[in-house]
C-alpha cells in the first residue's frame, strides 16, 4: 500500500493525468456538441487521425508549428463538413457516414504518407514541428501545484479553455439554446423558426474542430511524429466519456478526466509487482465503477422524487 | 453539379473500401522490374555458383502485415531487395495486410504460380503457410521467422537468437546507466517496455535482464507492457513513468508503441536502446537530438538472413525440412555499432561488450530463452530485478 501511494502521490503522476486526458477531452467535447444537436458523430477517431497527419505535414513543409495547427484544424473542419454534407444534404445514415470517415482516415492517412515520404509506418523522415509547452508565471512558483499545473503543452490548456467555452456556449448563448432545442426535438425547433440544418452543420463543424485539436495534440506535442493509427481508439473512448457524462459539459469533462486518471494509473502501477494483465483492466474497471455509482445515485434520486410525489396524497 | 457530387461520394466509398481491405494487391515494391544489364555482374560477384542456372531466379515475398513498421517487416523487404540487386533475381513483394483470414487464399494463389522460392514468415502466419507448403510438395518455401520447430519437407525455416542480442542490449544499458553519461543518475536502474506479456516478447526481456545482471548483479530492471503494438503515445507515457522512477536507459520490444520511448528520452534527456533494426537511423536526418540518445539497437537481421538463405538455395546447400536458429555467427543478430554507439560508449565499455560477444559466440555464456519457459519462471525472473 505504501508503494501504491508513493506512485500516486507524486507531482509527476498528477501532471501525467492532465497530459493523458487532453486528447480524450477534446474529442469528448466534439462528441458532446454534435450529440446535443442530435447527431452522433462516430467519425471522431478518423478526424483526429487525419488532423494528426495534416499537422505533421503542414508543419514540416511550412516550417511553422502554428501553421501546422491551422492545417490540422482546417482538415478537421473539412472532414466534418463532408460528413455533414452527406448526412444532412443527402441523408446518408449517420453511422455509415462515420464508419466511412474512419475507414477512409485509417487507409487514407497511410496512402498520403506513402505518397509523400515513401514510408508506410511513420513520418520520422519529415522534420515536423511541435507546439510549445507553456510555463505559467506565478503559478509555476507555487510548491506542489506549480509542477502539476504549469509546463503543460499549449493545447492542454486550450482543452480546459474549450471545456469552459462549450459550457458557456451551450448554457448562455442563443446558438447553444438552438443546438439544444434541435437535439431535443427537431420538429418542435423547426416549427418555431430555428434553421435546423444550419444549426446541425454548425454543431458538426465545431465537433470536427475539437476533434482536430485532439489529433494535432497527438502528433505535435504529445508525440513529435505521426504513426499508423496513432490515435489508438481515443476517439471511441471520447464517445464513451460523453455518454457516461450524460451529455452535459461538466459530466463529460469529469468523465474525460476519470478516463485520463485511470489510464495514467494503469501506466504508473506497472512499477509495482502487480501482474500487467490486471493493471491493464484498470481503465475498464473504473468505467464500470463509475457507471454503477452513477446509476445508484440516479435511482436514489428517482426514488426520493417518487416518495415526495406520493407524500402529500398519502 | 449533382453528378459531380455522386462521383465524389462513390470515390469516397471506393477509397474507404480499399483502405479497409488491406493491401493485398501488388502495391509493394515494383513487381517484375527487369534487371538484365547491371544485375548479371552483381550476381557473378555475389555467388559464383549462381551461373549454373541459366534462367533468372524467381522469388516472391509475402509480408504478413503492412510495410512501414520500421523494423521487422521492413527488414524482410530489404532482404528481398538485396536478393534482387545482389543475386539478380526477379522478385515481387505482396503485403497481405492484417486480416489473417486472407493469408490462406493468397498463399494458395502464389503456390499455384511459377515461383522458384516463396518466402514468408512470422509465427502468426506460419501455421497456414506450412499447411499450404505441404500441399505443394513440388514448390520450395522459406519461413523467415517462426516459433514452429517442426516444418514440412519443402520448407526451410529460421528463427533468431534474440535472447543473445538482448543480452548485449542489457549489458550496454547496465554499463550506460552507471557510466556518468550526461543526464544519468547513480541509481543502478534500467527499464524495459514490452508490447505484450507473451513468450516472443519475454525472450527479449529475459536476455536483457541476464545481460544487465552479467555486468552488475545488483541492477534493477523496471518492466512495463503496453498491451498494444501501435500506440506510441502509451509507449511514451510508460517510458516517462520509468524515467521518472530513476531508469536512465530503456529498451523496448513493442513495435510502433516503442517509438514513444524515443520521444520520452528526448523530453527527459535520457537514453534508449532500439530494437530489430538500427533505429537511430530513423531520426538521424530529421531529429539528431533524438537519434543521439539511442545508444544502440539490438538487431534481428532478417534482410541478411533472407539473402543468406537464397544464396544457399542457389548453391544447393539450403537445408529444407528444418529450422535453423541464427545468431551472431550467421549474421542473423547483432547490435548496431554506429557513430552514436562509438560516442556514448567509451573504449573500456566497448571492450567489455566485445568480450561478451565472443563469449556468446563460443558458448561460454548461455542465455536462457523465454520461448521455452513456463510463465511462472519468467515472472520470477522479472520480479527478482524489480526495484
Amino acid at each position: 500500500m505504501h508503494d501504491f501511494l508513493a506512485v500516486i502521490l507524486t507531482t509527476d503522476f498528477a501532471f501525467s493525468v492532465l497530459r493523458v486526458t487532453t486528447p480524450i477531452l477534446f474529442a469528448a467535447l466534439g462528441a458532446l456538441i454534435s450529440n446535443r444537436a442530435g447527431i452522433v458523430n462516430i467519425g471522431l477517431e478518423g478526424i483526429m487521425l487525419t488532423s494528426a497527419l495534416l499537422g505533421v505535414l503542414v508543419s514540416a513543409y511550412t516550417g511553422s508549428a502554428w501553421l501546422g495547427l491551422l492545417g490540422a484544424a482546417l482538415g478537421g473542419l473539412l472532414i466534418a463538413g463532408l460528413l455533414a454534407f452527406f448526412t444532412l444534404q443527402f441523408k446518408t445514415h449517420l453511422i455509415l457516414g462515420g464508419i466511412a470517415i474512419n475507414a477512409f482516415a485509417s487507409g487514407g492517412t497511410i496512402f498520403v504518407l506513402y505518397m509523400l515520404t515513401g514510408d508506410k509506418g511513420t513520418s520520422s523522415s519529415l522534420a515536423s514541428k511541435v507546439l510549445p509547452s507553456v510555463e505559467i508565471p506565478l503559478i509555476e512558483d507555487i510548491p506542489v501545484v506549480g509542477p502539476i499545473l504549469s509546463g503543460h503543452h499549449v493545447l492542454t490548456y486550450l482543452s480546459i479553455v474549450a471545456a469552459v467555452a462549450v459550457f458557456v456556449l451551450l448554457k448562455k448563448t442563443p446558438l447553444g439554446l438552438q443546438i439544444r432545442a434541435v437535439g431535443e426535438n427537431l420538429h418542435a425547433a423547426e416549427s418555431v423558426g430555428v434553421k435546423v440544418k444550419r444549426i446541425q452543420y454548425t454543431a458538426l463543424l465545431l465537433s470536427g474542430l475539437f476533434a482536430s485539436l485532439g489529433g494535432a495534440y497527438m502528433s505535435m506535442g504529445y508525440l513529435s511524429l505521426f504513426t499508423r493509427n496513432m490515435t489508438a481508439g481515443r476517439g471511441w473512448i471520447a464517445l464513451a466519456a460523453e455518454s457516461m457524462g450524460r451529455s452535459t459539459t461538466i459530466g463529460t469533462t469529469i468523465t474525460s478526466f476519470l478516463f485520463g486518471f485511470a489510464e495514467a494509473l494503469s501506466n504508473a502501477l506497472q512499477l509495482l509487482k502487480i501482474p500487467a494483465e490486471l493493471i491493464s483492466t484498470v481503465p475498464y474497471v473504473a468505467t464500470i465503477l463509475g457507471l454503477v455509482f452513477y446509476s445508484v445515485s440516479m435511482t436514489r434520486k428517482a426514488n426520493k422524487l417518487l416518495k415526495k410525489q406520493k407524500g402529500p396524497q398519502a | 453539379m449533382k453528378k459531380v457530387l455522386v462521383l465524389l461520394a462513390s470515390l469516397t466509398l471506393v477509397l474507404s473500401a480499399c483502405s479497409n481491405s488491406g493491401n493485398n494487391g501488388n502495391n509493394g515494391s515494383s513487381p517484375t522490374a527487369s534487371i538484365s544489364s547491371g544485375g548479371s555482374s552483381a550476381a557473378a560477384n555475389a555467388s559464383p555458383n549462381a551461373a549454373a542456372s541459366g534462367d533468372k531466379l524467381r522469388v516472391v515475398l509475402l509480408i504478413p502485415g503492412n510495410l512501414g513498421d520500421k523494423s521487422f517487416l521492413d527488414s524482410a523487404n530489404r532482404g528481398i531487395e538485396l536478393v534482387k540487386s545482389e543475386l539478380g533475381a526477379e522478385t515481387k513483394v505482396i503485403e497481405m495486410g492484417t486480416d489473417l483470414t486472407k493469408y490462406q487464399p493468397i498463399y494458395e494463389d502464389i503456390a499455384n504460380q511459377d515461383w522458384d522460392l516463396i518466402i514468408s514468415g512470422n509465427s502468426t502466419a506460419s501455421e497456414v503457410f506450412h499447411a499450404v507448403a505441404s500441399e505443394h510438395p513440388d514448390k520450395k518455401f522459406i519461413d523467415f521467422d517462426t516459433d514452429f520447430a517442426e516444418v514440412p519437407e519443402n520448407v526451410y525455416a529460421m528463427n533468431y537468437k534474440v535472447n543473445d542480442a538482448s543480452f548485449l542490449a542489457g549489458a550496454v544499458a547496465a554499463l550506460a546507466t552507471t557510466s556518468g553519461l550526461p543526464g544519468t543518475n547513480p541509481d543502478k536502474k534500467i527499464g524495459f517496455l514490452g508490447g505484450l506479456d507473451v513468450p516472443g516478447i519475454n525472450a527479449f526481456l529475459v536476455g536483457y535482464i541476464e545481460g544487465a545482471k552479467y555486468i552488475d548483479p545488483e541492477i534493477k530492471v523496471v518492466t512495463s507492457y503496453a498491451g498494444d503494438f501501435t500506440n506510441p503515445a502509451k509507449g511514451k507515457e510508460l517510458s516517462l513513468v520509468q524515467y521518472n522512477a530513476g531508469a536512465d536507459v530503456i529498451f523496448g520490444a513493442a513495435g510502433g508503441t516503442g517509438l514513444g520511448i524515443f520521444d520520452a528520452a528526448k523530453e527527459q534527456k535520457k537514453y534508449a536502446v532500439g530494437v530489430d533494426s538500427d533505429q537511430a537511423k530513423l531520426f538521424l536526418d530529421t531529429d539528431a537530438e533524438k537519434a543521439n540518445l539511442i545508444i544502440t539497437s539490438s538487431m534481428k537481421n532478417i534482410d541478411q538472413s533472407i539473402l543468406r538463405a537464397v544464396k544457399n538455395f542457389q548453391d544447393g546447400t539450403l537445408k529444407f525440412g528444418q529450422r535453423e536458429t541464427l545468431g551472431f555467427a550467421e549474421g542473423g543478430t547483432g547490435i548496431a555499432e554506429n557513430e552514436i554507439y562509438g560516442k556514448l560508449m567509451n573504449a573500456d565499455m566497448q571492450a567489455k561488450i566485445n568480450d561478451i560477444k565472443s563469449k556468446l559466440q563460443s558458448g561460454e555464456i548461455k542465455v536462457d530463452d523465454a520461448n521455452s519457459m513456463e510463465t511462472a519462471e519468467v515472472e520470477k525472473i522479472r520480479n527478482s530485478v524489480k526495484p
